[in-house]
């Protein structure tokens, strides 16, 4: 039961290919599914009389297994999507799901202020929005810039400012920020939260990567320089006095140290000048500046950059780890994991003062309590092109404006398979079946009462459609419901003009057929049960089978073994949903198309006026409603 | 589709000299420019157009653990995401049951599962890949790299290289799996494994450690040695024991201890519920169990807890210590004599010495002094500083000898004995002789941290050559912070150093898995700074993982 009852759902036939490993031909899947092109060998089935016996039945289901869907195996949530989200390749003629298509980003914007962000920025923005947008990090409500002064009078307000949630009421001063300017404010919440650890090194992480490109080769040779020095004037005493004396940094600048630290070791020792390789990567350049300062200045204090070895020809210099604070390393300290112990244990902190796995998802890895939270900016979204993935045709390409909500493409699948719906045939008074059960709620179907559903095939193309129902006749699963469809094969008109209804007398006689039928009210083998210009209805007659345990099984229901329905319950529930009825059926249509721009297709199916046969065929599962525990 | 793949696996390979020759050919003055570019001119019309300058060369890693995925690019000190395998993530597209109801396992099940059943929805796979459903895993795997692709990292997916960290130990069908999935279903032009415990190692600075990766369905200690992973041994006293133990604490503080005993090893609160407490509020005891007067002069704090019966609605107080006891039974097994443990279930701290143990003494004494905790379970406040405690109990008790036992006691009495009455004379100097007999032979020499650094002329004379090189700290029980696997395989990739392996679209798609050589002696790349020495590969192989 995904969706309020009854509702269908349709796999896509990406599902029965296999993902293609050359290593692992010969593994066979482990419920392996049909594939769309055999015709189903149910198909024989669903014309019999229904009063077939259960043991025959069920034999016949034990053959046809491998090759039915299940709409119950865990796999079949990946392949089965609400009619509505899939899309059509008129290339492959094929349904397409996300699964079977690749993605193109058009733009990026925020959601929340609708502005597109170019895509240069959008990396350096760490994909988030870096306008005022906020969200916030408790609720994830969106934050609003408020000012902390009452808003009396008509002057304009003053600051300092801080964000602030209306819907838990959560402000940044929980966490000590206020802020000096309305605007701006992402990159004024940045400047502090950075602030915090040393300031030595450069921590431009919202720099752009070109900025940081072109300065690298200076900025790591300034701190070449700076090592030596700093090694030579005092060398091992550095160590610890540095250990102790800085505060913890930051994971930003803690990677960043490590990340210069190894820069700076990798450009001391490939300064051999034979390497040639170093030319071809991105650290080459300070290597390279290196390797020409060394040719020229070979007796100075630069010979200290390579390990002070007197030999630098004959022993390459080693890597070394890092070994001060400033380099990255960041020895455990004792007493921090007891100070956190005490202050989960005090009362002010609780249960709400620590953060949840969802909201420490998005924040920092460090962050454990309420107040390390920070407000996130808003993620961006993106508006992306969809093309199919085997013919790279375009299937959807959006507007690349963020307001705009309109496509410049859109293959949406409904407009080339028939859209199913399922009503339950209501009971007429003239209903000559008396063991018909009244079908008004759909979440407590009654086991073993046979009910009659009208499944209608709309039509969306403009041509007519003929259809092929298949369903096995007892539903996979340890539920076996029995499934009729009463008339299989049948076609769809096209989706032709509205007034050609009205206009074309010659349809008034099937039309007024229909209406007879319908007022007829006694399903039949065999016959459609109503039909309209695009659309036709059929009844698929279902008996509910009974649940695991429950006090119906094996027989129509003892009237004395009503007494341990909590048992039967609790079997329902322990495997989820169980108790849900959905029925798979297999979808086989075919259709006389133009043949217009579709030149190799002429050959093979053409009928005398370009006309090319064309044939479709997919799983569909309808969800019924939901099986009684009992009688 | 086929064809025109190896211009892109070649386009991006050779990105940054095609791209220098490019800005030559551009000039005005040559008159030749349309026929270079043309090959890249095509190639980037296919794409959109902010895409193919956007990310050309930033690969995007992806941490892929049995419960988690984490996903950025490189560069970045933390992933841009972490997503969880939940029951909620896979469910039916349109199926929005867990925002409408709560999400599933928030509150109380509405009958005891099983503990394997309890967490089995919640993992991606498990270790023994007989149980694993390879083709689920696919589809879970899928979804979970388009997602997150769509929503956080906000790049087309497969035009860029991608960078994976893994455990050293995978199961082949899953690592095929995993590899299969990805490039079939996308176009990425390579794929790099990494591994993790090296990955940590770098994100500490260090080129050796001793890494605990304190995992869900196992813990496993890794020594690195310069870059090397020497040994790895590993236990299944994992977060995924501890969760479950949880699960059964707070079944029991729902029933009020009126269990039946048929429900006895089953667990009927939530499992989102019962991660929420473990992740806010699981502790360990710093003193080991012998000093028990801790518990006296500290009183025991009540927390109030939302009830395990009904956490939606009412908060239950629950002393604070008992939330400790989970994690001292499942990762300490306290009270459990070593003999008894079977060798897959050894406490933390024996697994830690027990790696330690089977160094060489070098190697030991390195990795001794660089311990890395990462993984889920180093979050839990005081295991780390907990672990280090036992091991150097376990260190003072044993020494550095794997021998033990009732027999080697009477032994070295004997022994005593003999030598008591033997030489009473020369007292001091015999012990480390003595020793020197029985096969746990240094028992001091080899123990650095008790040792008095001797003084050794070679040693000496090598310090005094490079003086302005610090000693590196050695035998000393140390732990060293790791910015986290993911991190390093961040900061490994942005220095542009290449992994050992580097699996290629085409190869891959060719022979799978298969097609790895298998070559012992596979060249080395240039070890000093980990580049490829030669300059295309022919092959590629598995080094780690095969």
């Amino acid at each position: 039961m995904s969706r309020p009852f009854p509702y269908t759902y349709i796999s896509c036939p990406c599902a029965d290919t296999p993902v293609p490993d050359p290593a692992r031909k010969r593994r066979s899947r482990e419920s392996p599914q049909k594939s769309p092109q055999k015709p189903p060998p149910e198909r024989a089935n669903t014309d019999q009389d229904k009063k077939l016996s259960a043991k025959e039945e069920e034999q016949g289901e034990d053959e046809d297994e491998e090759q039915t869907f299940d709409p119950r195996s865990p796999r079949s949530n990946f392949s089965l999507y609400p009619p509505e989200q899939l899309l059509y390749c008129e290339e492959c003629h094929q349904i397409k799901c996300p699964r079977c298509i690749t993605e193109e980003i058009v733009s990026w914007y925020c959601p929340s202020c609708l502005f597109e962000t170019p895509s240069s920025m959008v990396r350096s923005d760490g994909n988030r929005c870096g306008r005022n947008c906020f969200n916030c990090p408790v609720c994830t409500a969106p934050l609003a810039v408020s000012t902390i002064e009452n808003a009396t009078g008509n002057a304009p307000q003053q600051g300092p400012w801080v964000l602030s949630c209306g819907y838990c009421l959560w402000t940044t001063l929980d966490i000590g920020i206020k802020f000096d300017k309305p605007t701006n404010i992402r990159s004024q919440l940045q400047k502090m939260t950075d602030s915090t650890p040393p300031a030595a090194l450069d921590r431009s992480r919202q720099a752009s990567r070109t900025f940081e490109d072109l300065k690298h080769p200076l900025s790591s040779y300034a701190s070449i320089d700076e090592q030596s020095n700093a090694r030579e004037r005092d060398g091992e005493q550095a160590a610890p006095k540095e250990d102790q004396g800085a505060p913890p940094m930051g994971m930003d600048a803690r990677f960043a140290a490590l990340k210069n630290f190894y820069r700076t070791q990798i450009s001391e020792t490939s300064n051999s000048p034979n390497d040639h390789l170093s030319s071809e990567f991105g650290f080459s350049s300070p290597g390279a500046l290196n390797r020409l300062m060394s040719l020229y200045a070979s007796s100075s204090r630069l010979s200290g950059l390579y390990g002070g070895s007197k030999k630098p020809k004959s022993k390459p210099p080693v890597m070394r780890e890092a070994l001060t604070a400033s380099e990255g390393l960041q020895v455990a300290s004792e007493n921090s994991e007891t100070d956190m112990i005490a202050r989960l244990q005090s009362p002010e902190c609780g249960w709400d003062g620590m953060a949840s796995i969802d909201q420490r998802a998005t924040q920092s890895p460090d962050a454990r309590f309420i107040d390390d939270l920070l407000p996130l900016p808003v993620l961006l979204r993106t508006k992306r092109a969809k093309r199919c993935k085997s013919c790279k045709h375009i299937l959807v390409k959006p507007e690349s404006k963020p307001q705009s909500t309109r496509f410049r493409i859109r293959l949406i699948a409904l407009s080339y398979i028939p859209l199913p719906t399922l009503r339950p045939l209501a009971p007429s008074s003239s209903s000559a079946l008396p063991a018909m059960a009244p079908t008004s709620d759909l979440n407590s179907l009654p086991p073993l009462r046979p009910i009659h559903i009208l499944l209608t095939l709309k039509n969306h193309m403009f041509d007519p459609v003929r259809i092929t129902l298949a369903t096995p006749p007892v539903t996979p699963g340890r539920v076996a419901t029995k499934v009729t469809v009463l008339s299989p094969q049948f076609e769809i008109g096209a989706n032709s003009d509205v007034w050609d209804e009205a206009l074309q007398g010659a349809s008034a006689p099937l039309t007024s057929d229909s209406r007879s039928a319908a007022l007829r009210g006694v399903p039949e083998a065999g016959k459609v049960w109503d039909k309209g210009r695009n659309w036709t209805t059929v009844v698929l007659e279902v008996v509910p089978g009974t649940l695991p345990g429950s006090s119906a099984e094996g027989g129509d229901g003892n009237p004395n073994t009503e007494t341990n329905d909590e048992d039967v319950l609790a079997v329902a529930a322990s495997r989820q949903d169980e108790d849900v009825l959905e029925i798979p059926v297999f979808v086989h249509m075919d259709w006389d198309a133009d043949a217009q721009l579709d030149q190799q297709n002429v050959g093979k199916g053409s009928k005398p006026d370009d006309k090319v046969t064309r044939e479709l065929a997919y799983w569909m599962v309808l969800g019924v409603g939901r099986i009684q525990p009992s009688l | 589709m086929a064809s025109d793949t190896p211009s892109m696996g070649a386009s991006k390979r050779t990105s940054a000299t095609s791209g220098l020759r490019n800005s030559q050919t551009a000039r005005p003055v040559s008159p030749h420019t349309p026929q270079p570019r043309s090959g890249n001119h095509s190639f980037a019309s296919s794409t959109s157009p902010g895409s193919s300058f956007r990310g050309e060369d930033d690969a995007i890693i992806f941490e892929i653990g049995a419960r988690w995925l984490r996903a950025g690019f490189e560069g970045g000190s933390a992933p841009m995401c972490v997503v969880g395998f939940g029951p909620e993530d896979s469910r039916r597209a349109g199926d929005y049951r867990g925002w409408i109801q709560g999400s599933t396992g928030a509150g109380r099940l509405p009958q005891p599962v099983d503990i394997e059943e309890w967490t089995r929805a919640y993992e991606l796979w498990r270790p023994d890949s007989r149980e694993v459903d390879l083709s689920l895993v696919e589809d879970k795997i899928e979804r979970a790299f388009r997602e997150t692709y769509n929503q956080f990292l906000l790049t087309d997916a497969g035009t860029s290289r991608l960078v994976l960290v893994l455990p050293s130990l995978m199961p082949h069908p899953l690592l095929s799996s995993l590899l299969s999935t990805l490039f079939s279903r996308w176009r990425f032009p390579s794929v790099t494994l990494l591994s993790s415990a090296t990955m940590s190692a770098t994100a500490a600075g260090l080129r050796s450690a001793l890494v605990v990766d304190l995992g869900w369905a196992e813990t496993t200690a890794t020594a690195i040695y310069e870059y090397r992973e020497m040994t790895t041994k590993r236990t299944t006293r994992s977060m995924k024991h501890l969760m479950q133990e949880m699960g059964l604490l707070l079944t029991g503080l729902a029933s009020d201890g009126n269990q039946n005993t048929e429900t006895a090893d089953k667990i009927s609160v939530g499992f989102a519920y019962c991660e929420e407490v473990v992740s806010r509020f699981a502790w360990c005891k710093s003193q080991t169990e012998k000093d028990k007067d801790t518990s006296s002069d500290e009183p025991d704090r009540k927390l109030s807890i939302p009830s395990p019966a009904k956490p939606e609605e009412e908060y239950m107080d629950v002393p604070f210590s008992r939330l400790a006891e989970p994690v001292e039974k499942v990762l300490f097994a306290p009270g459990v004599a070593e003999h008894e443990l079977d060798d897959e279930e050894k406490s933390l701290p024996l697994l830690v010495y027990n790696t330690l143990l089977s160094l060489y003494p070098d190697a030991r004494g390195t990795c001794m002094s660089r311990i890395v905790f990462v993984g889920g379970g180093s979050r839990i406040p005081g295991l780390r500083q907990r672990v280090l405690k036992e091991v150097s109990l376990l260190i003072d008790r044993h020494g550095w000898s794997p021998i033990r036992g009732k027999a080697l006691e009477r032994q070295r009495q004997r022994l005593e004995e003999l030598k008591l009455s033997a030489q009473k004379a020369s007292k001091e100097p015999e012990t480390p002789k003595s020793n020197g007999e029985t096969p746990s032979t240094d028992d001091e020499a080899a123990d650095p941290s008790k040792a008095v650094p001797e003084i050794d002329f070679v040693e000496q004379k090598l310090r005094r050559q490079n003086k302005d090189i610090p000693v590196p700290i050695q035998g000393v029980l140390r732990e060293v912070e790791s910015l986290g696997p993911w991190a390093g395989a961040s900061l490994t990739t942005s220095l542009k150093i290449r992994g050992m392996v580097e699996i290629e679209r085409e190869k891959f798609l060719q022979h799978g898995l298969a097609g790895a050589t298998r070559d012992v002696d596979y060249p080395v790349p240039d070890r000093r700074s980990g580049l490829r020495s030669g300059g295309d590969r022919s092959s590629w192989t598995l080094v780690g993982w095969a």
